[in-house]
Order: structure tokens, then sequence, then C-alpha cells
């Protein structure tokens, strides 16, 4: 029962009560539209230096209210992933929840605490707009509904990665990253908002936006699928990729990019070898097309080529001077990176769809180009730089002084040579690393300490090598400088003793040039029983010939080609990195490009006969 | 008392054939059974362990499976736990029982889910078209109805062409994605 | 019904009328009618006509992504919006496991009283204008508004505030809110008496309502009547003591009841409900600021949230009565359907018709408030 007295009829006199009210202040609203609250969900607001057009909100947006706009003179840069597109919003459609907001990558979308517009029937277009810092109507309106980490829906965090412990992995050539699991793979890929930035910088486009998705789904062979309509080296790249896409990914403009690397990784290695080649197989045609095609150099792109010649019903031999495939992601690569069972499985998707390969033949010895000409439609040198530079200061000429190329092809064909105890690397890239950490694996087998010192010309804060190389290799006990530029080796007696290096002032001239300059009383000696270069390679061109390399053209000692990687000679192209550089997933890109550009011109022959 | 009731209960049901039984909390039970024994058991529930009160009745379109899957949601205020009873009956021809004698707020549900899923429930009080009294389609619900799609055929979007936008796409630009893209 | 579609039947001269009462009439609850059999103006029968408010909900939902859903459902009763939120998050994270931080617990519960308290204000003042008092309804609508600005401060939106979503709410509770709200609660308190005063032992009032749509308990069991309706019943039921949720077992609150089953009796439930949720919103005002931790627990990108395949049926006790909502997932990143169970479809159908018969014109309105019917959670 209520405790209110509405049984009690009370006195006669109770309506006079109400005059009490005379003296209440009334209820008014101001006309004025009220100030709003601090956290309001009004008209939106784009800061459009931080916007990168990635559509997300478009994505979220439950009302389907958001537009993209593409606006010409904005920053557009794919590597850098930033198109110039900006939404724009239909507010005969919005609700003003506030999930674009929430979901926003890079925190520039916002609400304001404006909520006021007014038009007549013929003034419809009002209703859409495109949000820019200034407000709605230009008015300044503070912020209303903002970014918070409460509300952020965006997941910053990267499943960690597990990998082996320096202790564990610095005497061996084990690989060193374990992979996701499948837990953890579906929970990295579910971080993806699809935008599509990965795909727009990889240099071979993949889909990583599709086989993102398919991994979530829990669908390893449909990303299988997605990864291979663009990339046949997908286990390499699921390992050692440069993985722009990651440098491009919208959820790495405030947290950790997704890891897309480690998902095609995670997605190569759920499938069954057996169960990629017959998905990699699902788009061969199934004629025979009569040409043949020649492909000089079984690395990534000549392979690549290969793969997707093969796939338009040609007949395509590869030639390759060493007695295994792959190319430099076999001999430049370590083992601890990248294991070769996974290279071979890469290469042997490739080879069952009835690509030849020729191992231990090299061209202008054992078959000339002019052999290759005549039995071929096209022929396609893919190479690559096989050769170290050298830095040519005093002492280099020392048989102790050696080329880092060299020296990891040799470990990886498992030739003996007399491992240095202690030795320095003149350079700062990733192939630096790898022969520092590779013979500091072999040092700790053989001495049971590690001695290497790995001399770069930059500064940590410009440093090549990737970020996880320096920190692993320091993991290892390698003894990493930087602004170091070498002076000379030290040569005492006919032996090797060290190297001389002094302090950086500065790499390049005023034009940009490569122009170091050195501060000479910041000098410091580097014991050493060796010292190894990697400061870059070469390409050797004489397979050409001497006629040949005539009539070829030719762009400062590099083989002149055009965007195609068509040469000079109809019946020629070239690919890789001896024309581009400077890695994997771009010799890839312009194995296919130049696959491309051959079926365009047997096209084309066929036309104008 | 309700935890002794719901120990019956649950000895009660275990006890009937064709009925498979799932405690899922202690104040949630699930149970399947066939549409042949679905009236009797909620004359049971209702009439031998107080579940007098109908909270609800969901049709879910089973579309693949080519069935209506039809939940009763039962509430006892003496046990104080909701027993959803979970039948199938075939999406053809669509034709199944009233509660109504049992739960009158069935008439409701009942007429709901004919309107709206075209499933017929024999000897409901009212059949009768309720909410959609103009709508001469398909019952909506049913999964095989796409309502985006109906909405894009017979209604127009705003077509939207401010300054603004005219002034971009006089420098080159203009509109890339719409929203219907990306739906 | 289209008004081109209506046509005058020819009917046998009597007594008997037959008058479409609504869609468009003061004394309906939203856009909703009956047509009313009359002779003079005493009801034969009357026939609920929905459909005025139909936006397919439930069709819709299951087109959208799970986290969409969260700024569609509170649009389904505009009155007490916050309850739909709820109640779709518990349904999801009942589905998905997702244990809620305490903290966001009695957020929620925060925000369900406030509602409770806005729906109840608006309400009576809407049941105090069938009968002519329109004092009521300016002032109900006039305290509402305060509670709509406590709304807006804590949520961004003043009847909309799509703050709850599954896993907890969207954001932390701002600097001072807890004050200022204490503040609102010891005006609102005050204002009780002035609305005794005026409205509740009102002789108008009274005279009006007494014995006006009586529903024994009986009936009440027996239409499926929930919520204050119920209680005024004299049936101590209450969703939030008897099937808790949320924190609501750890907070002390009476469950108010009255004998008669009329439209007074429903109208002092929910007067003295007011009371019980100024209380709870004391209980959350001391609790709250002690209770430290996260708002929300970590939820999946929403872009890729594939809820785990199953069944939930998730209740609470809207100001108006039972709401329920059942969810079914395939494992998918869209719901498979979503079955909204509103107090109303009832209250507004089944009981109004019931009620109706017997009574005079002038009160199927008061009847209608007075049973505190939501149009919207009958057409969906």
């Amino acid at each position: 029962m209520s405790d209110i007295p509405y049984k009690d009829k009370g006195s006669i006199l109770r309506p006079l009560k109400a005059l009490s009210f005379f003296a209440r202040k009334p209820v008014t609203e101001p006309f004025e539209p009220r100030p709003a609250a601090d956290s309001y969900r009004g008209f939106h607001v784009n800061d459009w230096e931080k916007c990168i057009g990635c559509s997300t909100c478009q994505k979220v947006c439950d009302n389907a209210a958001i537009t993209m706009v593409r606006i010409p003179g904005l920053p557009e840069d794919p590597v850098l992933g930033i198109r110039n597109e900006r939404p724009a919003i239909d507010y005969g459609r919005c609700c003003w929840c506030g999930l674009c907001v929430d979901i926003c990558p890079t925190g520039s979308i916002s609400l304001t605490t404006e909520y006021v517009h007014i038009c007549r029937e013929d003034e419809l277009d009002s209703y859409f707009i495109l949000p820019d810092p200034n407000g709605m109507h230009g008015e300044h309106f503070s912020k209303g509904w903002d970014k918070t980490e409460d509300a952020d829906l965006v997941d910053l965090q990267q499943q960690p990665m597990g990998e082996v412990e320096a202790e564990q992995r610095i005497d061996n050539f084990d690989e060193m990253i374990n992979g996701f699991t499948s837990q953890q793979a579906i929970i990295e890929a579910s971080r993806c908002v699809q935008c599509g930035m990965c795909h727009d910088s990889c240099p071979t486009h993949m889909n990583a936006p599709e086989y993102i998705r398919a991994i979530w789904e829990g669908n390893a062979e449909e990303a299988v699928r997605q990864i291979y309509r663009t990339n046949p080296f997908s286990h390499v790249c699921g390992r050692v990729c440069t993985r722009r896409c990651e440098t491009a990914c919208s959820i790495g403009r405030r947290g950790d990019p997704v890891a897309i690397r480690w998902l095609k990784r995670y997605a190569m290695d759920a499938v069954s070898d057996e169960r990629t080649r017959e998905i990699a197989a699902e788009d061969k045609v199934d004629y025979v097309s009569g040409k043949k095609i020649a492909i000089i150099g079984a690395g990534p792109a000549g392979l690549t080529a290969a793969f997707d010649l093969v796939k338009k019903g040609h007949e395509v031999t590869v030639f390759e001077a060493l007695d295994k495939p792959g190319g430099m992601t076999r001999y430049g690569i370590p083992e601890y990176r990248l294991p070769y069972d996974r290279l071979d499985a890469d290469v042997e998707v490739i080879t069952s769809l009835g690509v030849t390969i020729r191992y231990n033949t090299r061209i202008g010895r054992d078959v000339s180009m002019a052999d290759l000409e005549r039995e071929h439609d096209a022929v396609v040198v893919a190479i690559g730089l096989q050769e170290g530079r050298s830095t040519r200061i005093p002492g280099s000429d020392h048989k102790q002084v050696k080329k880092a190329v060299s020296l990891l092809r040799k470990i990886t064909q498992g030739k003996t040579f007399d491992v240095p105890r202690t030795a320095v690397v003149i350079g700062g890239g990733n192939v630096a690393m790898d022969i520092a950490r590779s013979l500091a694996r072999l040092q700790k087998q053989q001495y049971g300490e590690v001695g290497m010192t790995v001399a770069a010309l930059e500064d940590f804060d410009h440093f090549l090598a990737d970020p996880e190389e320096i920190t692993e290799s320091r993991e290892e006990g390698i003894l990493i400088l930087d602004s170091r530029g070498p002076k000379q080796v030290i040569v005492d007696k006919g032996k090797l003793t060290g190297l001389v290096t002094l302090g950086v002032i500065s790499i390049f001239d005023e034009d940009g040039r490569f122009a170091p300059r050195y501060e000479e009383r910041d000098e410091q000696i580097h014991p050493a029983e060796m010292v190894i270069e990697s400061i870059g390679q070469m390409t050797d061109v004489s397979l050409f010939g001497d006629e040949l390399t005539e009539r070829l053209e030719w762009n400062r000692g590099r083989l002149k080609v055009d965007e195609n990687g068509h040469t000079s000679e109809a019946w020629l192209w070239s690919a890789g990195d001896m024309v581009f550089g400077p890695d994997v997933v771009h010799a890839v890109a312009d194995g296919h490009r130049v696959a491309a550009s051959i079926e365009a011109y047997f096209t084309s022959v066929e036309v104008s006969q | 008392m309700s935890k002794e009731l719901n120990i019956w209960l649950d000895d009660l049901l275990n006890d009937i054939e064709s009925v498979r039984f799932k405690r899922k909390s202690s104040r949630r039970v699930r149970v399947d059974v066939g549409s042949e024994a679905l009236p009797a058991l909620l004359e049971l529930l209702q009439g031998r362990a107080s579940y007098v009160h109908l909270s609800a009745i969901t049709c879910v379109d089973w579309i693949d499976d080519d069935e209506f899957e039809l939940v009763y949601h039962v509430w006892s205020y003496e046990t104080r736990s909701l027993v959803s009873a979970h039948t199938r009956v075939p999406r053809d021809p669509g034709v199944y029982l009233s509660i109504y004698d049992l739960y009158q707020p069935a008439a409701f549900f009942e007429r709901d889910i004919h309107e709206m899923f075209g499933l017929y429930f024999e000897g409901s009080p009212d059949m009768e078209k309720f909410i959609l009294t103009e709508w001469n389609g398909p019952p909506p619900m049913r999964k095989d109805f796409d309502g985006e799609a109906f909405v894009n055929q017979n209604f127009h979007w705003e077509q939207y062409h401010p300054q603004w936008l005219k002034d971009i796409e006089e420098e080159g630009g203009g509109i890339t994605t719409r929203p219907e893209d990306v739906r | 019904m289209r008004p081109e579609n209506y046509q005058a039947r020819n009917q046998p001269p009597s007594n008997e009328f037959e008058l479409n009462f609504g869609p468009n009439h003061p004394g309906i609850e939203g856009n909703y009618a009956f047509r009313v059999k009359l002779n003079g103006d005493e009801v034969l029968s009357a026939r609920a006509d929905a459909g005025y408010l139909h936006r397919g909900f439930e069709k819709l939902m299951e087109g959208r992504l799970w986290i969409q859903n969260i700024a569609l459902v509170p649009r389904i009763c505009v009155p007490d919006p916050v309850p739909m939120e709820v109640c779709y998050s518990l349904a999801v994270e009942e589905l998905c496991g997702l244990e809620v931080p305490e903290r966001a617990q009695w957020i929620r519960v925060m925000q369900l009283e406030m509602s409770r308290l806005a729906a109840h204000l608006f309400a009576f003042g809407g049941h105090a204008a069938t009968t002519g008092m329109y004092t009521p309804m300016f002032w109900g609508v006039a305290d509402r508004d305060l509670i709509l600005d406590r709304f807006e401060e804590l949520t961004g939106g003043r009847v909309y505030s799509i703050y709850n979503i599954p896993g907890g709410v969207r954001r932390e509770v701002p600097d001072g809110f807890l004050e200022r709200l204490g503040s609102l609660l010891d005006y609102l308190e005050s204002r009780l008496p002035d609305y005794d005063n005026l409205f509740f032992t009102n002789q108008v009032f009274i005279k009006r309502a007494r014995d006006v749509g009586t529903i024994t308990q009986e009936q009440a069991l027996k239409w499926g009547v929930t919520g204050p309706n119920l209680r005024a019943t004299g049936l101590e039921f209450d969703v939030r003591r008897d099937d808790p949720y949320l924190v609501y077992d750890q907070i002390e609150f009476d469950i108010p009841t009255e004998p008669g089953g009329d439209a007074l009796s429903r109208n002092l439930v929910r007067r003295s409900e007011l009371k019980q949720s100024i209380r709870i919103l004391r209980q959350v005002i001391d609790r709250l600021p002690s209770i430290q931790g996260s708002i929300r627990c970590p939820i999946p990108n929403p872009l890729a949230w594939n809820v785990p395949a199953g069944e939930s049926y998730a209740r609470v006790e809207s100001s108006k009565g039972e709401l329920a909502y059942y969810v079914v997932s395939t494992g998918g990143d869209k719901p498979y359907r979503v079955h909204v169970r509103g107090p109303s479809s009832m209250h507004a159908v089944q009981v109004l018709e019931n009620l109706a018969v017997g009574c005079r014109l002038e009160d199927i309105a008061q009847i209608m408030f007075s049973l505190d019917a939501c149009p919207p959670e009958v057409d969906r």
C-alpha cells in the first residue's frame, strides 16, 4: 500500500494551496539554442591533416550516411597510407551515434556541440556536408563527442609474436620466429578495418584485406587463394617481406599496425603444401599456347614471371647457374629467418605447374644468349645483384676482406671456411645484419663466444636495417656502432688485424649526393681477423656477350628497360633486382609486370600477323 | 523452495520422452521438443509446474533447413525461472497449433508471427492482419525477403549535389565510394 | 489505414457507432488507433489497430553489424529508451560470454533508473492530460527535461543516449556528474509533494480514475500483464528483484504494490516507484565512486565481430513492464534473429481491448495512459 494520502479528501480550502505557486519561478527556456553538454553528439568536424581517407567511418556507419569524396590537391601517398579522400555526411541519414568517432583509426573525426541547422525545402543540398575542421556553418563550436581511450573501438595492440630466446638461438640456424597460433591469428586478423591501404602500398598489390578477412573467418584455404592471386613467393614473403603494407596500415597511425606479414605466414603454414599447389593451379588455362619462354635466374622475379606465364599455357624453362632455386632468398637470407624447406615449398608450387628449371646452367658459358634467342619466343633476364661492392679503402684488397653476399652464399652452400674469432662488418643494412648474425652463430658454434662488430655510416635515427634486426642482433651479443665510416684495413705483416673507422659528420652533400664527411680526430680501431663489406651489390652482365651488349641500350652501366622491363631488343625482357630494386616483394611485382608485358607482346604480334 | 522445485522440474523434464533438456543457469532452462509434443509440454508446465506467464513466442526462420523454429518462453512466478521450449515446424505448409487455450497472450504473438513469417496457427482467435494492414508482399520477416532491396526499389534516395561538391568536381575530384557500395 | 482506403459503411440505423479512435488523437499515445464500437458513449468492443509506427526494427537488425544495432534499439521506445540498449547488450553479452565490469553495471543501473524516472514523469503527465489536467503534464515534461540534461551530460544524447554497448558503456562518467545528479534528485524529491497535491491526491483525478479499467490479479496473470500494471493488482513481482540482472541484487529497494487493479492504483504504483528510483539512484551515487576499474571489457573490432552461435533471452524491468530480447546468432557478424518482447505488446492490445468493453468512450484514453502503453513496442 502506498503512503500517498489519496484517500484523504482534505480541507475545502486545499485548492487555495495553488496560490503559493504564484511565488515560484516559472520554467523558461531561452530563445537561443542552449549550449550543449561537453560530450554532446552534434555535427561532425574532421581534421583534414589527420584524416587519411581510409573510409573506416563509412564501414561502421549504421545508416549508410557516409560517402567518400576524392579531393584533388590533398596529399596522396600509397606508400605512407594516405588517400586524398574525405568523408562527406548525409544528415538526412545520420543518427549521431558517434560510432564513426569511436572507430576512426586516426582520431581525426569528432562530433561538436553544434546542433542547429535550418533550411528550406529547396536547400536540401545543405544536408549533405563535407566536415572540415571549421564546422558545418564555419562557426566555432567546441568539440563534443571526441575520441577517448574508453570509447576507442580500435584495438591498438598487436598480438605478441613468440620467438626463440637469444641463448637458445645463437648457436644454430633454426627458425627463430614461432608464428601465430590459430587463435592469435584470428584475433590479429580481426583487428583489421579493411581499409585497403596495405593493398595500395604493396608493390605487387597483394589482396591483404581479403586474405586477412578469410583468416578471421577461419578459412585459411581462402586466404591462400587470395594470396596466390598476386604472390607465388608467399612463404618467403610471409617471413622476410619488407612489409610496406604495415607502414601504410591505418591502425598503425596510433598503435601497432596489423601484423600482415605474420598473418600471411600463418595462412601459408596452416594449409598443406599439397593443397597449396592445388589452389595455385586453379586458374591455370587448360590449353597449350605453343610459345616458348626462357628465363635466366631462378630468383623471385624470374620464377614469378615463370609462374604467370606457365599459367597462360606457355612452355617456360628457367636457367639457373647454381644448383638450387631461390636466388637471393636462398643465398642471401640466412636460414634462421627463412627455412629452406619453406622456400622449396614456394618453388615446388611453381614447378608443379609445369615450369622446368635447369640448374647448374650458366648462360654465357653453358648456353649462349644467341641460342636462347633462337630457340625461344621471349627471354627474360632476372639474374639479380650477385656481386658485392667494395669500399676500396686501403687494405680492402686483402684476402680476409670479404663481401657479405659471397660469404652468405658460402654459408648457405655449406662450404667450409675459416670462421674468424672476431670480425667487423662495414654497412648498416639488413644484409650487414644477416652476415653479422650468421657469422655470430658460427662463432658461437666453433668458439663458444661471439665476436662481431657492425660499423654503419648512418646514425640510429636513420638506420637502414629494421629495428627488430638491431634489437635481435644486440640480444645475440653483436656490437653495433652507428655513424662510423671506414678509413682503412689494418694489415700487419700480411695478416689482417683490424679496421680503422672515423666518426661521421654527414653522409650526403647539399645536392643530396652520396659524399660522406668524417671527423678525422674521432678515430677508432676495431681489432678483427676479418672485415666484411656490406655496402651494396651489383650485377655481372658478362652473360650477354660482346655482340649483344653492343646492341642493347644502357643507362650508366645499367641495362635500360621500359616501365614493363622490356629492353631495346623485342625478344628480351629484364626483371628483378638487376633493373628494379630492392627486395623480394618488388622482385615479385616486377616478375608479374614482365609476364604481363610478354603476354601483351604475344597478343600484339598475333594481331599484326 | 524454489530450488527444490527446480530439481523436481529437472526430473520431470528428464522423464518425458522426445524432450531434450538443458539447464543453462539457475533461472534459464532450454527444452527442445517435437512439435507434436509441445502443447502437452506447455500444459504440463503451466498446470503442474506453475509456469503461468507466457513471456513471448519467438519465430526464427531457418530457411536452409526449410523450417520455422518456435520458441515459447514461459516464466514461473513461483520457481522464478524461465523455460524456453524450442520446437520446429516445416516452413511448408506453415501451419501449427495455437496455444491460446493455455496462454491468452499467445493471441498477439501468434498473430504477429502469422503476419511476419506467414506461419498459420490453427485455433488462434485472430489471424487477421494487424501491423501490415496495407502490405501485399510476402511475409517480410522471412529470410528470403530482402528488405533493403525492397527499399532501394521502391524509394528514392535524395540526390544531393551541393555547391562544394560541384567545386570539387570541377577540380577533377568527386564521389568515389557511395555508402551503398560498401554494404 | 490510409484515407483513400477508407470507405464509409452503410449500416442499418441503430444507436451503434463505429469510431476510429486515433491514429492522430490527443488521447492516444503515439501513433496508434482503436476501432471502437459504441452504443451511445458506452464501448461495446474495441479493436487495436497498429502499424502506424512500424519500422521493421527486427528485420533491420538482421542486416546490421552487432554494434550498429545499439544505435537502432533505443528508437523502439522513445519515452524509455535505455532498457532497450541494456537489454540488447545483455543478450549479446550472454552469447559472447562477456564479463561486464562492475563499474559499468552500476552505471547501467544509474541510467536505467534515470530513464525510469523520466518515463514515469512522462506517463502520469500524460494520464493527467487525459483527465483534462494539463498542468501535471507540463510539470512532468519540464522535470523530465532536467533528467534529459543529465543524460546529455553523461551520454552525449538527450533521448537516444546510445551509451550502452555489448561489454559495458561507452564513456566514463564526467567529473562532478554524480553531485549534479544528486542535486537533481533532491529537487525531484522536493517536487513529489507538489505532484501529490496537484495530481495524486486531487479528487478530480481520483474520482475519474478509481474503478476504471480494473484488472484483477487473476486476469492480470492470464493476460500477461507485467510491470507496474501487475503490481497494481497486488502481486509483488519485479524482474529487478526476482530475476536479477546487473547489480540489482546489491541494491535495496521496495516493490510498491496496490490492491485495486484500477487506473488509480496503476498511477499510485508509478508514483511510489518514483521514490524508489530516487532511492536506488542515491545508492548508486554512494557506491559508484568506490567501484573503480574499467567501464567496458575488451570487445573485438566491431567490423570483424563474430558472435558465437547460440541464443539468449535477456529480460529487464522497463518502466512499462517486462522487456525481453531474444537474440539468435549463427556465428556471423550480424544477428540472425532479434525478437523484441515489449510489455506494451500485451498492454496496448489484448489488455486494452478487454478493459475497454463496457467502459465509457472518454475513459479509453485514460485506460491506455494508465497502462502506460507504448505503441512502438507493439509495432517495432
